[in-house]
């Protein structure tokens, strides 16, 4: 729009026109590929964003109408605008000839415009509100969106004609300007949809200043108190049929505090549904033998034997006087049971209460105790979660460092021999599971210790087996040599070793996607085809495999397990620690067990990725050093790698310490133990000051965690 | 003995750092190799020792070839063969007795370095190379608090740890100030003369070249340009030098 004066003269009104058909249009026919498409592209999608809000705040089933509305305001926005570009041309030709008042008729424009657009809200709310709910937000946002696609609608076709007459000479397209409305659109958008609504923020502040200062200031309740109660009581019956005398009252006694009341016989009072109170009958109310000064309570305690302070009945505060009476008039107050259930004369008791003065016997309250003992539990799932963080991370850390996996090329050999030790060692452990496992008495009666032995022995002979049937493996094909026949072979064993996985790939297939497309009993019936397919699949790649590889070449392992690695521990790290906390107290129960298990889960991950890039980082140098000394690579790792990542190690290990700890304070919030656990029943609760406490020990905690860290690590970096 | 045979490598992006180079070099040679930076002298001592795995050719190091060896006979290999670097490539943050002693790793147990531990004759004979470099009194200082002299040596007493037969020297003296590049070199000269370890050193200044190796082969582009015994060097004619050097080259004069 700025650089209009310069090219006033040519001008392409073709273009302008194709332009006016097919936003961009103009602009790609002139040459402006890229300028058109982006044109397209923002015309397009804010006319698609304000047709969504519609269909949002208008919730019409059917789209077409809300399409119809949006066209009609887009109409509406785009005719506008034109009258206004259309006056201020008008103006500056014939009235305003200084330049300075030009450029605030522009902005007079924008101006008018986006009054003008605002005051057309009303007209097309009521259009679209019609017997629907209203929701401004989103009427105001599919306004904004659509007037602003009207404005830069007509702004291109504008641009067409001009850039349609520059053949030559092209300028840079005037990306900012649609950078700028697509920002103001998303804000509109974005301020809508979060329902920012500041007014609110404002005006009901108050409702906080209940629920702060409880909080702030929680000290009370960390402690306990004792009190002394003396009380005196006097029966009375209501309501009271005619002919009742009620209890006998109480006469004045020489040696203890005493109350009495006149009548002890009355009605209660009453609160209609129609609002306002009928009060009950008026008792006048004596005692004596208080201790004189003191302020006494006076309580009512219903039939069902639930004390309660009788508000706007009378003064329910009363100070004794100096001879140890008081006198005072109370209405019988309203029942808490409904008349209609409480049939007949029932007999309440009007309480005297006098208090002594609250002792600090300098013990935590319960309350107290608790939050502390749940802290400590905090710390300790911390502790913990970081504690089995480390030692997993770290060896995962050196699978997932691109730097050290690289140069992993294992010969096929040893790859071949792991895949039939890995075999071998799961058959001989299920072997001598089940044998030790029917010694104890079945497989359902066999302590888990069984079966971890088992694993272990899967493990061993596994691992053992791998060497030296790798070595096996390696004499048979040298014997036959690595061409024709020990290809072939060789090829044959790869086959025969994937054919295992492809077996259970298939039954997989069956039983997972087949069995939900078909149903259960059809699927069933092809299982056997599927895993036989899929044991013949597999064994055909690596048949293909094992002939095309170039003899001698080793297979790049290292790679395949640092992908693996790094994607698991990617996907494991963006999922909250507060996800895993639902899983795991589900899988183990509620507690803080389950707590140190999500956050294990999450530290291992996050550590590891962490660990990862610090040994990607290290000098090559050393290592290089080493391999040349002949050191094998667990040497290197441990004299050139291990020295150089310590420093970084331990400052991310406390690093971690420290998020964990925070991250377990609110842990408890779904279920995984610790101060958390507490801090959501007691909000529920409404006990704030038992709410402060937890978030005062959760602060002061993570203060000093924070200080402590951050002081550890400056030590050892 | 050492045979170098049509040996080749290019990098995975395609750069070829040798071109079907082949030499020998007889037992207790001072073998220098020049050459442009990029000429190809670092990926050539790399291949040897097969630090890097050269695409073709063949490396015979007393009668076997490297080139074919599994990794664990490629370690046993490797063990006879010392290699010090340009940025002596030392563990910063260990000890120079660390240091020194992991030249022994190729002859320990890996188990045992998993707790860090070297046999008593190990530690004695670090104290001794350690005396011999001149550096015993720096024996339980970290290696970066040395100066660049002092951690070169330590680099050489690692690669002595080894019992070498050989010393592959890539740019030993280039972070380094002259003097010290003389004794650094006079060091190696000592190591060649005395214990019959054969030296195969990359240098930048044709002067050391002609001071200290026995024979001398060039390198450009990748291909051997030039190889020739202590005397043809001496009477290296501008000509021939610039063959070697490239177009623009200069003799410098350093001292």
């Amino acid at each position: 729009m700025t650089e209009s004066n310069q090219s006033m003269t040519k001008t392409s009104p073709l273009q302008g026109l194709l332009s006016a058909f097919i936003p961009g249009l103009g602009q790609f026919v002139a040459g402006l590929r890229a300028r058109g498409f982006y044109i397209f592209a923002t015309v397009f999608t804010m006319g698609g964003l304000s047709v969504w809000t519609i269909a949002q705040r208008a919730r019409f089933p059917d789209y077409g109408l809300s399409l119809g509305i949006f066209l009609r305001l887009s109409v509406q926005a785009a005719a506008l605008l034109l009258f206004l570009l259309a006056a201020q041309r008008l103006l500056t030709r014939f009235i305003l000839h200084d330049p300075v008042a030009q450029t605030f008729s522009g902005y007079g424009v924008g101006i008018l415009y986006v009054l003008a657009v605002t005051y057309l809200t009303q007209s097309f709310l009521s259009l679209a509100a019609a017997g629907v709910e209203t929701n401004q937000y989103h009427a105001t946002t599919a306004v904004f969106a659509a007037a602003a696609m009207a404005a830069l609608w007509i702004w291109q076709i504008g641009d067409a004609a001009r850039v349609g007459g520059l053949s030559s000479q092209q300028p840079k397209p005037s990306i900012g300007s649609l950078i700028f409305i697509a920002c103001v659109i998303i804000f509109i958008l974005g301020y809508n949809i979060t329902g920012i609504n500041l007014p609110k923020a404002i005006s009901e502040y108050q409702d906080t200043a209940i629920l702060l200062p409880r909080m702030f200031w929680p000290w009370r309740n960390a402690f306990e108190y004792t009190q002394e109660f003396e009380e005196a009581t006097q029966k009375i019956q209501a309501p009271c049929p005619a002919g009742d005398e009620g209890p006998p009252a109480n006469s004045p006694d020489p040696d203890v505090a005493w109350v009495s009341a006149t009548p002890t016989c009355g009605d209660l009072s009453e609160r209609p549904i129609t609002g306002g109170l009928m009060l009950g009958t008026e008792l006048t109310i004596t005692g004596g033998n208080f201790t004189p000064g003191q302020v006494v309570d006076i309580l009512w305690n219903n039939p069902i034997g639930n004390a309660f302070r009788p508000r706007g009945m009378g003064p329910t505060e009363i100070t004794i006087d100096l001879d140890g009476g008081f006198s005072t008039q109370l209405n019988i107050p309203d029942a808490v049971i409904s008349a209609s259930t409480a049939v007949g004369a029932q007999i309440h008791t009007l309480v005297v209460r006098q208090s002594s003065e609250e002792v600090f016997t300098g013990r935590l309250s319960q309350d107290m105790i608790l939050a502390l003992e749940l802290m400590l539990q905090t710390i300790m799932i911390g502790l913990m979660a970081t504690f089995f963080g480390i030692i997993l991370a770290f060896p995962v850390s050196f699978l997932a460092a691109r730097n050290l996996m690289a140069p992993v090329v294992s010969p096929l050999n040893r790859i071949v021999g792991s895949g039939i030790g890995l075999i071998a060692g799961v058959w001989a452990g299920g072997i001598i599971t089940g044998q030790i496992a029917n010694r104890l008495g079945g497989l359902a009666e066999a302590p888990i210790q069984i079966f971890l032995a088992g694993i272990f022995a899967v493990g061993m002979l596994g691992l053992l087996g791998f060497q030296s049937i790798g070595t096996l493996f390696t004499r048979l094909t040298n014997s036959l040599g690595a061409q024709g026949t020990g290809k072939v072979l060789t090829s044959l064993v790869l086959a025969a070793l994937a054919a295992a996985p492809g077996y259970l790939l298939g039954i997989g297939f069956s039983r997972g996607i087949r069995s939900i497309v078909l149903g259960d009993e059809v699927a069933a019936l092809q299982e056997s085809t599927y895993a036989i397919a899929g044991a013949l699949l597999l064994a055909l790649v690596a048949a293909l495999y094992g002939m095309l590889r170039r003899s001698g070449e080793g297979v790049k392992i290292g790679m395949a397990i640092y992908t693996v690695s790094r994607t698991i521990m990617n996907i494991v790290r963006s999922i909250e620690p507060l996800i895993w906390a639902i899983v795991a107290s589900i899988w183990v129960g509620l507690g803080p067990f389950a707590g140190t298990m999500a956050l294990t889960v999450h530290t291992i991950a996050a550590l590891g990725k962490l660990y990862s890039e610090a040994i990607e980082s290290i000098d090559q140098g050393p290592l290089e050093a080493l391999q040349a000394t002949g050191a094998n690579r667990l040497q290197t790792i441990v004299y050139a790698v291990v020295p150089q990542i310590l420093p970084p190690f331990i400052s991310f290990t406390i690093y971690r310490w420290d998020i964990n700890v925070r991250l377990s304070t609110i842990i408890g919030l779904v279920g995984g133990g610790g101060i958390g656990f507490v801090l959501i029943q007691w909000m529920r609760l409404y006990q704030y000051e038992n709410v402060g406490i937890a978030v005062w020990l959760i602060t002061i905690t993570v203060a000093t965690l924070d200080y402590v860290s951050s002081t550890i690590r400056e030590r050892f970096v | 003995m050492l045979k170098v045979e049509n040996l080749t490598h290019i990098y995975p992006d395609g750069t070829v750092a040798l071109r079907d180079v082949s030499f020998e070099v007889p037992d207790g040679e001072f073998l220098g190799i020049i050459g442009l930076s990029g000429s190809g002298k670092s990926t050539l001592l790399r291949c040897i020792n097969r630090l890097l795995d050269p695409t073709e050719g063949k490396v015979i190091w007393n009668g076997v070839d490297l080139t074919e060896l599994d990794q664990a006979d490629l370690r046993k290999s490797r063990r006879e063969i010392g290699m010090i670097f340009q940025h002596f490539n030392l563990v910063r943050r260990s000890s120079v007795m660390t240091n020194v002693l992991s030249g022994r790793l190729g002859y320990t147990a890996p188990s045992w370095s998993l707790i860090n531990r070297f046999s008593r004759k190990d530690r004695e004979k670090a104290v001794a190379v350690l005396e011999r470099m001149g550096i015993s009194n720096k024996a339980y200082n970290r290696a970066d608090e040395l100066s660049g002299g002092q951690q070169q040596r330590v680099g050489i007493a690692r690669a002595l740890m080894q019992d070498p037969k050989m010393i592959l020297a890539d740019e030993p003296v280039a972070s380094l100030d002259p003097v010290l590049a003389h004794s650094i070199l006079g060091a190696l000269e000592t190591l060649n003369k005395e214990d019959k370890i054969t030296v195969l050193c990359s240098l930048h200044f044709l002067d050391l070249v002609q001071r200290y190796a026995t024979r001398v082969v060039g390198l450009r582009d990748g291909r051997l340009v030039y190889s020739g015994s202590k005397e043809d060097v001496g009477k290296l004619s501008d000509q021939r030098f610039k063959d070697i050097y490239g177009e623009e080259a200069q003799r410098l004069d350093t001292d």
